[in-house]
């Protein structure tokens, strides 16, 4: 009877399960496939798993912490004897808001990292079982999942086929970097107020957001406001619960960084949530940017057509015209021109963000291109080719008001090259700035250049006060070029300390390449050729793509060197101690060791005194091999100080804090 | 100066509506009232169990985790036995028209009578107003009210949060064993746990 029931029950049970009815039994929505990076895995070493997983489309799987429903995979392991495996290490989750409820999840193909020991004493084939049991669900609906997956590895060399390390490096890429430095936070009422050591230099990507990994500690679908506020970041957020330490993953974008926090006093961000620190800047770059365009209008490549519309204005006063009317459309010409360029700036800067590259001065490639940019701007002050606009605005140009605004277009046009430093500073502030105030400096760029003519429309008399154009102009023009050579040289020093002698070997020759092809497009010009910037967009090309082979060396401040393990090896071999450190841009401890410690006069003397080798390995943007290396000392992240004493095996790891003291008396002593 | 007490003002109006619209009382705190319609029409009242230990347990029967302790019996071993103590048991589907598990009142009537389940009502929510009032999260997700119109008990069903029925043996029963303890005056020994589940398939 009670069979009966069940068995009644059962089948109703199916009946109201609804859509979960036509999922088939058994029927898999994430792929799931155990990985291991070496298949000879040496004895008493460590080896890696991954959980390869790729959810169906519309399905989610979970992050450690699923959030407001939904389960953490459990896992059960059967290995063979004296065998341990670690805590699964997950990537950089997504927020998944669904009616109000929050969860924490991937929607994409994923993989959970682990690492297993080999015991020292372990010969032949390795079994590995690892039992899943895992939530997977859609906007709708739900279905627990179970895997059995095995490998058997084999003892051996711990030798890992190229593939395979690129596919782990690929993975270890997408996990979060412990911060390596303790967070606060502070709770008043239901609101809590999180702050995390994090250098204002760092450069971040995306909106950031904090996610928790503690439950209780605060309501996750509450809204977050997170700001970064000199070398921290502060997250706010509401619905506290409980108070305790605090565990999660800070995410700027695909960025993560794991922190720990501890109950504390934290004081509020003081810039004002994307609003008004910017906003003053943004007010000083318009009236730089103003100025900046005020000052263009004597430049030689935009004088002319000044007086040239001075001239036509002249005319139109005495004729009866409208002075004003064509003022106003020149100066909605220029701003035009200047706003468009700047459009086209935010655009190419929110493209390249969404590929991730960050616009910086820091990078070589962007130096390199800028020292193309002023080279060839140089050398057209220096009279070797002209620019010339393109017909049709000349002939625009000629008369009325459309003519006047097309002369405003022009100008603007044929400023942009000649506008040189000022220019660049626009260039910054739109790379920089958030995108209103971005274009608020182009305008301002536009209204500067436009500003003389905007008061010759309205103010008559002042006509007369203009300068004649004439071979003054010319000699002004040489002059110029001057002090634009002497940037290209600054730039060329500045890509020679970042990437050495032969990084700056490739950056001139590359100018030499461009300026060949400027000098070819003059001669071409002057005979009058037709195509004449040919051979200059031909050679411009190939410079610019030599900004794909310079690379950052590592920021040398005492005869430092990238870190390698060659080279590490060649120093080492040569009896030198070695004293190697591992940093990154977003890792406060290493910043406050590097400016307090390493970098001082002190601790630099006594490392030249006794020759030692200094080898930094930048680990910002998580390179995998410096990641391993790090890894084979114990350390999952950065700060890292190696000691190598030669005659001594093994380095000594040093505490994450040095003093100059302890740096003085390993230099003396080794 | 104007200008940025507006944009203030105007950042702090837009977190209000981003805002999920979710209330959860505090545990021994006072739970708010509701009143809904059960499965055959009739308006049910919180406030009239005053005096009265309530259980509220949210319900999708389409929801894996549900299955596994109706499928199980548990579920209904569980409100028996609650129900016997004279304990109020209100099990409220809060799930949306069109989402898993929304049933209208003869479909509940259906659902409650083929699993033989042993509320004293089942209410239907379908515009989600009882589950947000409670920050009810997951099905299932138990609470338990005291006769004081107090929280006593919010969180899970046990302490075993898979969907595998053969963990119901080993699992300690939060709701029993609060229940026992309210029962012997005393106070409840785990007030609160992580409730398991699916998501409650709410209005978006």
């Amino acid at each position: 009877m009670a069979a009966v029931r069940f068995g009644l029950m059962a089948v109703l049970l199916w009946l109201f399960a609804g859509v979960a009815l036509a999922q088939a039994p058994g029927e898999q929505h994430v792929d799931i496939t155990l990985v291991a990076e070496s298949e000879q895995p040496a004895p008493g070493s460590e080896v890696t798993l991954a959980l390869a997983s790729v959810p169906q489309k519309g399905w989610h799987a979970y992050w450690l912490n699923p959030g407001d429903a939904g389960l953490p995979t459990r896992t059960e392991w059967t290995l063979p004897p004296g065998a341990t495996a670690g805590e699964f290490r997950y990537p950089v989750p997504q927020r998944l808001l669904i009616a109000g409820l929050m969860n924490y999840v991937y929607e994409g193909p994923f993989a959970p990292l682990v690492t297993v020991k080999i015991p020292a004493a372990a010969t032949g084939a390795f079994p590995i079982r690892l039992k899943l049991n895992y939530l997977v669900c859609t906007d709708a609906i739900c279905v627990p999942g179970k895997a059995d997956l095995s490998t058997i590895l084999q003892v051996g060399d711990g030798s890992v086929t190229p593939a395979r390390r690129a596919q782990f490096d690929a993975w270890r890429a997408a996990l979060p970097r412990p911060l390596g430095a303790e967070g606060t936070y502070q709770v008043e009422g239901k609101a809590l107020r999180l702050s995390i050591p994090f250098p204002s230099a760092a450069a971040t990507e995306g909106e950031g957001y904090f996610y928790p990994a503690t439950h209780g500690a605060f309501d996750y679908a509450a809204p977050q406001k997170v700001t970064r506020d000199g070398d921290r970041v502060v997250v706010e957020t509401g619905g506290v619960k409980a108070v305790g330490p605090i565990e999660g993953l800070l995410a700027f974008g695909k960025q993560g960084f794991w922190i720990k926090a501890v109950p504390g006093t934290v004081a509020g961000a003081k810039a004002a949530p994307a609003a008004s620190a910017p906003w003053s800047a943004g007010v000083l770059a318009f009236l730089g940017a103003v100025l900046g365009g005020l000052i263009l209008n004597i430049m030689p490549c935009v004088f002319p057509i000044l007086s040239l519309k001075a001239l036509s204005l002249a005319k139109a006063n005495a004729e009866g015209g409208n002075p004003r009317g064509e003022a106003l459309a020149y100066t909605a010409g220029v701003i035009f021109v200047c706003l468009a360029l700047g459009g086209i700036l935010l655009a190419l800067r929110a493209g390249g963000a969404t590929l991730g590259w960050a616009f910086q001065l820091q990078d070589p490639r962007v130096i390199l291109v800028l020292l193309l940019l002023v080279t060839g701007i140089s050398f057209n002050l220096a009279g070797l080719f002209e620019l010339s606009a393109p017909g049709f605005v000349n002939r625009a140009a000629s008369k009325g008001t459309g003519g006047a605004f097309a002369t405003g277009a022009l100008a603007a046009f044929v400023a942009t090259p000649c506008t040189g430093p000022f220019m660049a500073g626009a260039l910054g502030a739109a790379l920089i700035l958030p995108w209103p105030a971005a274009l608020a400096v182009f305008g301002g760029l536009g209204l500067g250049i436009a500003l003389p003519f905007l008061l010759l429309g309205f103010i008559p008399p002042l006509r007369r006060m203009l300068p004649r154009p004439g071979a003054w102009m010319e000699t002004l023009r040489r002059i110029l070029s001057v002090p634009m050579f002497l940037t290209a040289l600054a730039l060329a020093w500045v890509l020679g300390q970042q990437t050495g002698v032969p990084g700056m070997t490739i950056g001139l020759a590359a100018a030499l390449l461009a300026t060949l092809g400027l000098w070819w497009t003059g001669l071409r010009q002057r005979r009058g050729k037709a195509l004449a910037w040919l051979p200059a967009a031909l050679l411009l090309v190939v410079a610019v793509a030599a900004a794909a082979i310079v690379h950052p060396e590592a920021k040398a401040s005492l005869g430092s060197q990238a870190f390698t393990e060659a080279r590490l090896a060649e120093l080492r071999a040569q009896d030198k101690p070695v004293f190697a450190y591992f940093t990154a841009d977003w890792c406060l401890t290493c910043k406050v060791n590097e400016k307090a410690v390493i970098e001082t006069e002190a601790v630099e003397k006594a490392f030249a005194d006794h020759k030692v080798g200094v080898l930094i390995g930048d680990w910002t943007n998580g390179d995998p091999v410096l990641g391993r290396f790090i890894e084979q000392h114990n350390r999952a992240g950065v700060p890292l100080y190696l000691w190598y004493k030669p005659g001594e095996a093994e380095p000594r790891v040093l505490p994450q804090t040095l003093t100059q003291a302890m740096l003085r008396d390993l230099a003396a002593g080794g | 100066m104007i200008h940025r007490i507006l944009i203030e003002t105007g950042l702090a109006a837009d977190v209000l509506v981003a805002a999920p619209l979710m209330a959860e009382p505090d545990v021994a705190a006072t739970v708010p009232n509701f009143r809904a319609f059960d499965m055959t029409g009739k308006v049910v009242d919180l406030s009239q169990y005053r005096g009265k230990t309530v259980v509220l347990e949210w319900n999708n029967p389409g929801c894996p985790f549900v299955k596994k302790h109706y499928g199980s019996g548990n579920m209904q071993k569980t409100q028996a036995a609650a129900t016997g103590q004279g304990v109020v048991w209100l099990t409220i589907n809060s799930g949306a028209p069109g989402q898993q598990g929304h049933m209208t009142g003869p479909e509940a009537q259906k659902f409650v009578a083929g699993v033989g389940a042993k509320p004293t009502a089942y209410l239907l929510d379908p515009k989600g107003l009882v589950g947000k009032g409670y920050g009810a999260k997951t099905t299932p997700h138990m609470y338990i009210i005291d006769g004081k119109g107090r929280l006593v008990y919010k969180g899970g069903i046990d302490d075993k949060p898979t969907a595998d029925t053969a963990d119901i043996a080993g699992a300690r029963n939060h709701v029993l064993a609060a229940l026992g303890e309210l029962r012997a005056g005393k106070p409840v020994s785990v007030p609160e746990t992580r409730p398991y589940g699916c998501s409650v398939k709410y209005a978006s």
